[in-house]
């Protein structure tokens, strides 16, 4: 995350106190404090184990030089063994218990997020793209998860450089201070050197993104030169392309190159001082040789945590602002609201909206004190311009968004106060871009009614054109529809959302028509499987086809939020009004006549 | 033009650049080894600055070690602990600047190869011929060319680099262990073998695992992009508890594999042998001392040099993982490289200027030998200068039909002639260049609408471009941008609707103005004023040459000379609007209203 993090926020994104994020993981980790406090007890003892080995060697020498008992030397190299073995155990464990705390810790979290954003309504999906959600339901989770772990590692080194400055300092505080004195110089290095890396690599980024969109591009566009026999141009530009990224490349790694070489050389220099100071006191007789040895050894372990704090500082925070962006999403409060849980009895369908208000944003009004009644099985047409409110008035009945004033009843029963999704089971609702599952076509017809047969799909298909449209799939019902459906054409994704919609039979139908051009003879099709549609249900339809509108009981022209004209399409035709308008702004080109007079426009 | 020579390799090109160095590519590993080993002088500096950097890092130790000889001895030798010291800073500076130059040779050898692969595999992709092409996903193409090739160079940096250096430091105590008593080289030769044995055996098992959890991150990242998209559905179906089932399965199917990889890498053995090879080094150099072969200093350095073992066991954990990720990018681009292809540029071919005609005599094609045919008996003749509009329903194998007129495909059995010219006889050059295509995806490139325009023609003047602009109705629209025909489309510039990227493909087809015109028309007009224009335009494109196109418009099957209507993969009906009434039941079921 790092460098773009400020471009990820989002509306419901808020600032958490430490505090409060700190609680808000501890409630996470709460169910597998007995897991910790087998991880912590793991950490100790392998810091204590790594602390010690340098010791226990340490002694060894002073007692080579004192010849002392070979008992006690048989014991300090088993203790040696010993302890190494111990510390492999604990570090075994300790791994083992770590990642299955974490494993559930995100599995959790994950699930928690995915159901906070499943239960939002449209509107937060309207306000938030859906790719920025996936990525803090999968990669946000995945960050914090690793952070986490690298918490744990770098815990560890410091319990073990805390245990070993004990050591030192009760041997010789003065040398110790020396070690200690060094720490900070190496920390801001570290520290710089990362700030340079980081420069570095934003820069290069930054050049990346332009040469490989250009690289995209010539590959993208590989088809295009071959048609027109530009090859030879195309290579030209992509080699250019394809040498600027070289070229950039080779400067950011040069600097990556020398972080290394940069802090060894560093350590050469603490250590040689540290041989020459060391040495000197061993002969003034302040500390032993094994003391010397320590000491020499211990730098290495002080190196590493130091190294660590400065280049996972950063990650850290990263990963407790990916923290605050999950529970940012887990917390953001919904907006439609129910006051009762009413089961719903069988609707007929019958429809009214009482001076309905409605805004998706404040103060900029879609609908104001709407009027309208929607007799049971009758077929509404709403025709109008781009923003007229028809959309509006079927997500209101489809409960996909809350509304700010008046009231809304189905078959008498005020909306607020319906089981939301027993509502819904009685609706069947086809966007405007059709949309499929992964899974096979009778999947995907069987998604709002699970327990419908086969044979019974089978049966329904059959009644669309003879099941025609059937044997153009590869494999029938059992065909694959792909990612989102896109193994199968838009016409073929819009009669398996109609099938879907027989399936499951729902009192009220709601259709937001496709605009996509779609073949004749799979138009002819989907226009037999909405006509069975219309004849079961109470339908509104935002009617994008001349057909569809011809077919509806009632058209509604709106405008503004309002009802400017109604009736069938001869009588509003007759009338020659806004609906005459509209036909020849939208509807014109895809009657038949037009078909005669595109002779003309040959000319 | 120079360019456009065919090759004598055993792969037909339809491009190729000439002196280009030629790789192995036979089998990834001996392809990527013959990319490496054109830069043996930068692998030279990193073998030697590899090796020096053990060198001197284990010069530390031993130097340590004689330090403390030279303190502990009686009396202590205060110019031996100086000397050592201002060696060990020496050491240490030198070994900088050596381990920079390690580091800094694998990297240019990374970026090369990354370059180089890259330029391969964008040549070996310009040679294909379009029938790979249209079966290749874009985007699994631009995967290849993008990651899995930046995927080889992070094999060399870090991966090899890595392994390389890691392994000098196991070769360091070995011979360095000899200075101080023979015997004491058997803790790291033991520890070497074993670490080979358990780290061979770790990565074996860790490998499949590796690859599930990514699999289960992509299923679990899939799926859960698909039901966000789709939220409109699941609400409207009341499917939202169900989905929240199904998702914490996939989640759950990678929480378990993440947990599997991190029970199998808990269990690494080399630390634990890092450890037994410390204690056992430790007794060992105890014993030598208590028999007076080694003194105290040599203990010490001894120690020291065991501590190098570190290094090759910590790094082993990711440095392997990179190299072999790297070798499986270079199979998934090898395979891409060495991917057949069967149509080659025909030089000696048939090169007239073209009438237009096209007849197709008994065409069957299949994609591949496994699946069904495509196209079965295929058979119809048209005229110089007649339109046909070709219809059916999806996969009825309309496309398949017009794609092998250009020989985007050749025919499996029977002939495609233009001209009275089978089309394998023609030279492809002259076949392609007096044949346009507007594919039903139309790719524009982030330029300039002229650019756009004139891409068939470079050279074609502002004039031209305005004119077939004009006659391709877009020159209204293009007006209408504050930059005219200089307004940059695509990524960094302005979004174009459907039809928009239509007439300016039209556009293009006027400049080169083919003999034959195929356009796969599958857009949309929103408001009936944007239809007149599209139909104004396509009429236009149509006159004077011999047009094919598929197209879902009423009006212009109605006025087209010939109509085709497929049904799965064979001509269920053809001829003029007024047959097609009399003879075919669903072809008057659609204009029945």
């Amino acid at each position: 995350m790092g460098f773009f993090a400020n471009l990820d926020l989002e509306g419901y994104d808020r600032q958490y106190s430490d505090r409060e994020l700190i609680q808000g993981i501890g409630a996470y980790f709460k169910p597998h404090a007995r897991r910790i406090a087998l991880i912590t007890l793991g950490l100790i003892i392998i810091a204590g184990s790594n602390a010690t080995l340098p010791v226990l060697v340490g002694r060894g020498i002073d007692m080579l030089q004192a010849q002392d008992d070979p008992v006690l030397l048989a014991i300090l190299t088993s203790a040696v063994f010993l302890f190494g073995v111990l510390a492999w155990v604990a570090n075994w464990v300790r791994r083992r218990m770590t990642v299955r705390t974490i494993g559930d810790v995100v599995l959790t979290l994950r699930t928690d997020a995915f159901r906070a954003s499943v239960n939002h309504d449209l509107s937060f999906f309207d306000k938030y793209a859906s790719g920025r959600i996936v990525s803090r339901i999968t990669a946000d989770t995945k960050d914090f998860g690793e952070v986490v772990t690298l918490v744990t590692e770098v815990t560890a080194q410091f319990i073990q450089a805390g245990i070993l400055a004990a050591f030192l300092i009760k041997i010789e505080w003065r040398l110790a201070l020396g070690v200690f004195l060094f720490l900070p110089i190496l920390f801001l290095a570290a520290s710089s050197l990362r700030r340079l890396m980081r420069t570095y690599t934003r820069l290069g980024m930054r050049a990346m993104a332009v040469v490989n969109a250009k690289i995209k591009e010539s590959v993208g566009g590989i088809v295009v030169a071959k048609n027109y026999r530009q090859e030879a141009a195309i290579y030209r530009e992509f080699e250019e392309a394809n040498e600027a990224s070289y070229q950039v490349n080779v400067r950011r790694g040069f600097v990556l190159s020398a972080v290394f070489p940069m802090l060894n050389g560093l350590g050469g220099l603490a250590t040689a001082g540290l041989v020459y100071a060391g040495g000197l006191t061993v002969v003034q007789g302040i500390v032993t040789a094994g003391a010397w040895y320590l000491f020499l050894t211990s730098l290495d372990r002080f190196f590493f945590p130091v190294l660590n704090l400065a280049a996972f500082s950063a990650q850290i925070q990263a990963g407790l602002s990916a923290a605050e962006r999950i529970f940012a999403l887990i917390e953001a409060e919904p907006n439609v609201f129910q006051i009762d849980h009413i089961q719903p009895p069988p609707l007929s369908g019958d429809i009214r909206f009482e001076d309905v208000s409605f805004a998706y944003v404040e103060g900029e009004k879609v609908l104001d004190r709407f009027n309208l009644h929607i007799r049971p099985g009758e077929t509404i047409a709403l025709v109008g311009h781009t923003g007229a409110g028809k959309s509006s008035i079927a997500r209101l009945i489809a409960r996909f968004y809350e509304f700010q004033e008046g009231r809304l009843l189905v078959d008498g029963y005020d909306i607020r106060t319906f089981d939301l999704a027993a509502y819904r089971r009685q609706l069947g609702i086809v966007s405007q871009t059709p949309f499929l599952f992964s899974g096979t076509v009778a999947e995907n017809i069987r998604y709002a009614n699970p327990d419908i047969s086969d044979d019974a799909i089978l049966a329904l298909a059959q009644r669309i054109g003879d099941g025609e449209w059937l044997e153009t799939l590869p494999e029938g019902l059992q065909t694959q529809v792909g990612e989102r459906g896109n193994r199968l054409s838009m016409g073929q994704r819009q009669l398996v959302a109609l099938m879907r919609v027989l399936a499951h039979n729902p009192a009220i139908f709601i259709l937001d028509e496709a605009t996509a051009s779609i073949d004749p003879f799979t138009e002819w099709q989907i226009q037999q499987a909405l006509n069975l549609i219309l004849a079961r249900s109470t339908s509104i339809l935002i009617a994008h086809r001349l057909s569809t509108v011809k077919a509806a009981d009632r058209i509604l022209v709106i405008d503004h939020g309002t009802i400017i004209e109604e009736g069938s399409h001869d009588a509003l035709m007759a009338l020659d009004g806004h609906y005459a308008t509209l036909y020849n702004t939208y509807f014109r080109h895809q009657s038949l006549d037009y078909v005669e007079y595109a002779r003309e426009l040959a000319e | 033009m120079a360019l456009l020579t065919s090759v004598s390799s055993s792969n037909y090109a339809e491009f190729a650049v000439p002196d280009r160095y030629h790789a192995n590519r036979q089998g990834p590993k001996r392809w990527l080894f013959s990319h490496a080993m054109r830069y043996w002088h930068l692998w030279v500096l990193l073998i030697i600055g590899a090796f020096s950097n053990a060198l001197l890092a284990s010069a530390i130790p031993i130097l340590t070690g004689q330090a403390f000889n030279g303190i502990l001895a009686d009396p202590p030798m205060l110019n031996i602990l100086l000397r050592s010291a201002a060696l060990i800073l020496l050491s240490q500076l030198l070994r900088s600047g050596l381990q920079l130059m390690r580091n800094f040779s694998a990297e240019l050898i990374g970026q090369r190869l990354e370059r180089d692969i890259r330029d391969e595999l964008y040549v070996s992709l310009l040679g294909k011929d379009m029938s790979f092409h249209s079966l290749q996903p874009v985007g699994d193409t631009m995967a290849r060319a993008t990651n899995d090739v930046r995927e080889i160079n992070f094999m060399m940096n870090p991966g090899v680099n890595l392994v390389i250096g890691s392994l000098n430091f196991m070769f360091m105590p070995l011979i360095m262990a000899l200075r101080y008593h023979p015997s004491l080289i058997l803790t790291p030769a033991l520890y070497s073998l074993f670490y080979v044995l358990a780290l061979s055996q770790y990565l074996h098992e860790l490998d499949p695992i590796t690859t599930k959890v990514r699999e289960t991150f992509g299923h679990m990242n899939t799926r859960l992009a698909e039901v966000l998209d789709g939220i409109e559905t699941v609400k409207g179906a009341a499917q939202e508890e169900q989905e929240v089932r199904r998702f914490e399965k996939v989640a759950r199917a990678y929480r378990n594999a993440f947990v599997h990889q991190g029970d199998v890498e808990a269990r690494f053995l080399p630390l634990l042998l890092l450890a037994l090879a410390n204690a056992a080094g430790f007794l060992h150099a105890v014993i030598l001392f208590r028999r007076g072969l080694i003194n105290v200093g040599d203990v010490v350095a001894y120690m020291g040099l065991l501590q190098l073992l570190g290094f090759p066991t910590f790094v082993s954990l990711f440095a392997y993982a990179r190299v072999s990720s790297g070798v499986s990018a270079g199979r998934r681009i090898l395979e891409l490289i060495n991917a057949e292809t069967h149509i080659d540029q025909n030089a000696q071919g048939y090169v007239g200027a073209m009438r237009g005609e096209v007849a197709f005599r008994d065409v069957s094609f299949a994609y591949h030998e496994d699946v069904g045919p495509a196209l079965e008996d295929i058979r119809f003749h048209v005229q110089p200068g007649q339109r046909v509009a070709i219809v059916g329903q999806t996969g009825a194998g309309k496309t398949t039909l017009v794609k092998l007129i250009n020989r985007t495909y050749d025919a499996t059995s029977g002939q495609v002639l233009v001209d009275g010219v089978d089309v394998r006889d023609w030279n492809i050059e002259a076949l392609r260049r007096q044949i346009s295509i507007i594919e039903q995806d139309i790719f524009l490139f982030s330029r300039t609408i002229a650019e756009n325009i004139a891409f068939g023609k470079p050279d074609a003047s502002m004039e031209e471009i305005i004119a077939a602009a004009k006659a391709a109705q877009a020159h209204e629209f293009i007006m209408s941008f504050k930059d005219g025909y200089e307004t940059v489309i695509g990524e960094r510039g302005v979004t174009l609707s459907g039809g928009q990227r239509q007439r300016l493909a039209l556009a293009r087809a006027f400049l080169t103005d083919p003999a034959i015109l195929i356009l796969d028309d599958s857009t949309s007009a929103i408001d009936s004023a944007t239809e007149d224009k599209i139909q104004r335009a396509i009429f236009a494109a149509s006159k004077g040459r011999t047009t094919f196109i598929i197209t879902h418009r009423l009006s212009q099957i109605r006025w087209a000379d010939v109509i085709i209507v497929m049904r799965k993969g064979r001509i269920a009906a053809i001829g003029d609007h007024e047959t097609l009434l009399r003879t075919s039941e669903s072809y008057r079921r659609i204009f029945a209203g």
